[in-house]
């Protein structure tokens, strides 16, 4: 097991000692690490930065973050395919992919964030200064000493753990498409950045649901369910039945708890991933646009391209031809 | 008609004279709320980085109006990005240029150093995205991407009015679509946009610096397919040709598509391909030794006039067939007893 112990932060100035317990060297926004993995770092003005990371570890992967500079909160989007776990204090989270994989956590708090072998992950950490959180919560009349009264009662500190919205999923699995680094990258990824604060802004504003408060084991099998779905997304909706027995739940508390969880129910989600799929599909250019509707199992193309233009506002069509 | 003039800059201070003289209500240094005698709908303006902001309008407008904007300046670029689902109209040095996603061309880049009226239709909600973005910036790009397709883009023409005039490509259209449904009132609203702007300028920066790029492709199923029926060819090389409808349909296509990306991937015709593969063969079967006769040798491979077989061999080996053949030995037992001892 390699542990390193780093630091966070907006301002930068934690990157040469990072990059050096990493046994790497820092190349222009990269850091350059043995394992070959892509770690990116980008300041996006007015205290924001971003760290993007993808990589695949080759051996557990120990890492404690103490931070010099505690005046920041940090997001983190978690896209890990393998197992990964976040403990602060007296508590453990495991913060990969299918799990909670979207914390928010004071830069007062230091955690230990633990990696197995063989695990790859994508992700994006963002370091916001307090201040631009704290005036973003006075002006929507957020209290966030009561929504994280639960987590902590003892300190005035913020820890949160999530799921991202499906939305924030997406543009997080669009920018994981483009090629890292030089300036379209920087355009894309600061994009990203700005769009999923606002998302999280959205969520905190409108979304009072604590993800925290939910029954460990319920939450573990929506989340099952939900993981079901994407990968079935060619095939036809499974009934609520189905899926409620899946769940071990009885169809009302499953309808309850996946709009709870996922912001949307179980049918309109299951559309939306399917017509995402057959985006990304389009913009391959492999397929015609009634190969990919029978591909969905669309009962027929005009079906699929009112639902279509439903979603995106125009038609699959014009969407090919202004590729 | 109203006429309301004003300029751009990169800082939200031309807003305040802007607003003035369409009496409308200046919120927060960002947002305009158009008065009720004009329409109804806001502008939000934001300065994304240094040297990038953003004007983001959706009104629906009562009376026509005529917006001027009066040269300046600053050195910018504007990236006119027109979501409208009807024509607006942009005059620049007396042309009127139309722009919509109506009119398949929704994105203009227009230098702030030219005069240019914006008059927007009446009666439907005018959608738009507005970035200004300094020129030294894009300057800086161009440099640091380097390709001798510049030479010939509107973008690196100067005197120009109008450097870029072309659909919105689907993503950036996702993007901007996005933002329709939120409130410029949200205090997300901000980070939203911005992020949206940048995105924008990352999707057309990437589609710039790939625009020579596109070619006409052929989906990896259809080559797949095509190969199969090369391979199938190959495999029937005594038979006859299989004729190209029936090659199509084993592809699945039709047979003019079938051809023409037979031929894109494999410089030849079906048929061409077959003859000269056969022909490599016959060559082959000519010098084995194990042919009495030219005839036998063309019966074997399908042919029934000599004459045709010849003429097609010479075509490709600038031989006669008969050159080629080395005749079989009828002394076949004395070869196998030395081969013995």
């Amino acid at each position: 097991m390699k542990i390193i112990e780093h630091s966070f932060g907006p301002d930068l100035d934690w990157l040469p000692h990072y990059a050096e317990q990493l046994g790497g060297k820092i190349d222009g926004n990269f850091i350059i690490a043995p394992d070959n993995g892509i770690r990116y770092i980008l300041p996006c003005g007015e205290g924001i930065s971003a760290f993007y990371v993808d990589v695949t570890y080759n051996s557990d992967f120990h890492k404690i973050q103490k931070n010099r500079d505690t005046d920041f909160i940090g997001l983190y989007y978690n896209l890990t395919d393998g197992e990964a776990t976040l403990t602060a204090r007296d508590f453990m989270y495991n913060v990969s992919r299918w799990h909670y994989n979207l914390s928010v956590i004071d830069g007062l708090i230091n955690t230990d964030y633990v990696v197995k072998s063989g695990s790859r992950t994508y992700g994006l950490a963002i370091f916001i200064k307090k201040s631009i959180i704290e005036s973003y919560a006075k002006k929507e009349n957020i209290v966030i000493n009561q929504i994280e009264e639960i987590t902590n009662p003892e300190k005035n500190t913020i820890i949160r753990f999530d799921r991202m919205s499906y939305d924030s999923y997406y543009i997080l699995e669009e920018l994981h498409k483009q090629k890292v680094g030089g300036p379209i990258f920087d355009f894309n990824l600061a994009g990203t950045v700005h769009l999923l604060i606002s998302n999280y802004l959205r969520k905190l504003s409108t979304n009072k649901i604590i993800l925290q408060t939910v029954n460990q084991t319920d939450l573990n099998n929506i989340i099952l369910i939900q993981k079901y779905l994407i990968e079935h997304a060619e095939e036809t909706f499974p009934s609520i039945k189905q899926m409620a027995d899946m769940a071990n739940m009885s169809e009302s508390k499953f309808k309850i708890l996946f709009r709870k969880i996922t912001g949307s129910t179980p049918n309109v989600f299951f559309m939306e991933n399917k017509l995402i799929k057959a985006k990304e599909l389009l913009e391959e250019k492999q397929y015609s646009i009634s190969q990919i509707s029978d591909k969905f199992h669309f009962t027929n193309n005009s079906y699929f391209t009112s639902k279509f233009k439903e979603y995106y506002g125009l038609s699959p069509k014009i969407f090919i031809k202004h590729l | 008609m109203k006429r309301i003039t004003h300029f751009y800059s990169l800082t939200p201070e031309w807003q305040h004279s802007f607003a003035k003289e369409m009496g409308g209500e200046l919120i927060d240094n960002k947002i305009i709320v158009i008065p009720e005698d004009i329409g109804h709908g806001y502008s939000y303006f934001t300065q994304v980085t240094p040297g990038i902001s953003v004007l983001y309008v959706d009104f629906v407008l009562d009376t026509p109006i005529k917006i001027t904007r009066q040269k300046s300046d600053n050195e910018l670029y504007i990236f006119h990005f027109d979501m409208s689902e009807h024509v607006n109209l942009i005059r620049i040095n007396k042309i009127d240029y139309r722009i919509g996603t109506h009119e398949d061309l929704g994105l203009a880049i227009i230098d702030n150093k030219m005069k240019s009226t914006f008059k927007p239709a009446v009666g439907d909600r005018t959608l738009a995205v507005r970035l200004l973005v300094d020129k030294k910036l894009l300057d800086e790009f161009i440099k640091t991407h380097p390709s001798e397709e510049h030479g010939n883009r509107k973008i690196s023409v100067p005197k120009k009015s109008l450097y870029y005039y072309d659909h919105i490509d689907s993503h950036s259209m996702l993007l901007i679509r996005s933002i329709k449904d939120r409130s410029v009132f949200d205090s997300s609203f901000e980070s939203y946009l911005k992020g949206i702007s940048l995105r924008l300028l990352g999707n057309f920066l990437d589609r710039y610096e790939h625009s020579q790029a596109v070619k006409d492709e052929i989906t990896d199923v259809e080559i797949e397919s095509v190969t199969k029926t090369q391979t199938y060819l190959l495999d029937n090389l005594y038979n006859p040709f299989p004729s190209v409808p029936f090659l199509s349909k084993m592809a699945g296509m039709s047979p003019s598509k079938y051809k023409m990306i037979f031929k894109k991937q494999f410089h030849n015709t079906p048929k061409n391909l077959f003859i000269e593969e056969k022909m490599i063969l016959a060559n082959r079967l000519l010098q084995s030794g194990d042919y009495k006769t030219l005839t036998e040798v063309i019966y074997e491979l399908n042919y029934s006039k000599l004459s045709y077989f010849c003429s097609k061999y010479y075509e490709l080996f600038h031989r006669k067939p008969a050159d080629d053949l080395v005749k079989k030995k009828y002394n076949q037992k004395c070869i196998t007893k030395s081969t013995l001892q």
